[in-house]
């Protein structure tokens, strides 16, 4: 299962697994974004490829407007996930 | 050795982890070895069934613990070659702007795992990879 929303604090939460299934409701919520964010990866379990594609294709978007995501509180394993994808280059990430 | 079918949808991607990670809890596999595997198998059956749209039967896997590793088993009767194990270089190093979102999941794999093999014989497809404890570092 995967959730994304709001936190009080205006950084975007996902929570669970963002895996081929679940990567629809990323893509959602993120084809809405239209300035900066964080995303706040702390109860973030696990991503596969689909999860970074959404991501990718996010940040391209936000890039032609000046704007771009940061990535906080990444998981070991999300993290090396990042680096072996050359991620941690086009993404400003602060691990746990 | 533990198999289960799963239809091809990526809905049962959901159902994979399930099988999994249940086999790999009850063996007491550590997370290092749980992430890559489950990374692998969705990446693996989730490609199957990207790139043979027009099969039609369940895809087969097979995991089997074997002293502190994983040895899993993906078998599609449906098959169109692909051959898994061939180098399929990503930029990494690219700039944003000439990145492209996707073919990432076999570029991970190669990584991520200890092993990876393929045969592909009579419409049969077998991709057979293991990984075990302590050999990279994710």
């Amino acid at each position: 299962m995967f959730e994304i929303d709001y936190a009080e604090s205006g950084d975007i939460r996902c929570s669970g697994r963002l895996d081929a299934a679940q990567s629809a409701k990323a893509e959602a919520f993120l084809g809405r974004l239209d300035a900066s964010r964080t995303l706040d990866f702390e109860r973030l379990e696990y991503i596969s490829s689909a999860g970074l594609a959404i991501l990718l294709k996010t940040q391209k978007r936000l890039s032609e407007s000046g704007a771009a995501i940061r990535i906080i509180n990444v998981n070991k394993h999300i993290y090396d996930i990042f680096r072996y994808s050359g991620f941690n280059a086009i993404f400003e990430i602060e691990t746990l | 050795m533990a198999g289960q079918a799963f239809k091809r949808s990526i809905d049962s991607v959901a159902d994979i982890y399930r099988f999994s990670e249940d086999i790999m809890a009850a063996a007491d596999i550590d997370e290092s070895v749980r992430f890559p595997v489950h990374l692998a198998m969705e990446e693996l059956f989730v490609n199957l069934v990207s790139y043979n749209p027009g099969a039609r039967r369940d895809i087969l896997i097979d995991v089997q613990i074997a002293n502190a590793g994983v040895v899993v088993t993906i078998t599609d009767h449906d098959a169109a070659e692909f051959d898994v194990t061939k180098e399929r270089p990503v930029d990494t190093g690219a700039s944003l702007r000439e990145r492209k979102p996707g073919g990432l999941g076999l570029h991970l794999i190669q990584h991520m795992v200890d092993t990876l093999e393929y045969d592909y014989r009579g419409g049969r497809s077998r991709i057979r990879f293991s990984k075990e404890q302590g050999t990279t570092d994710v």
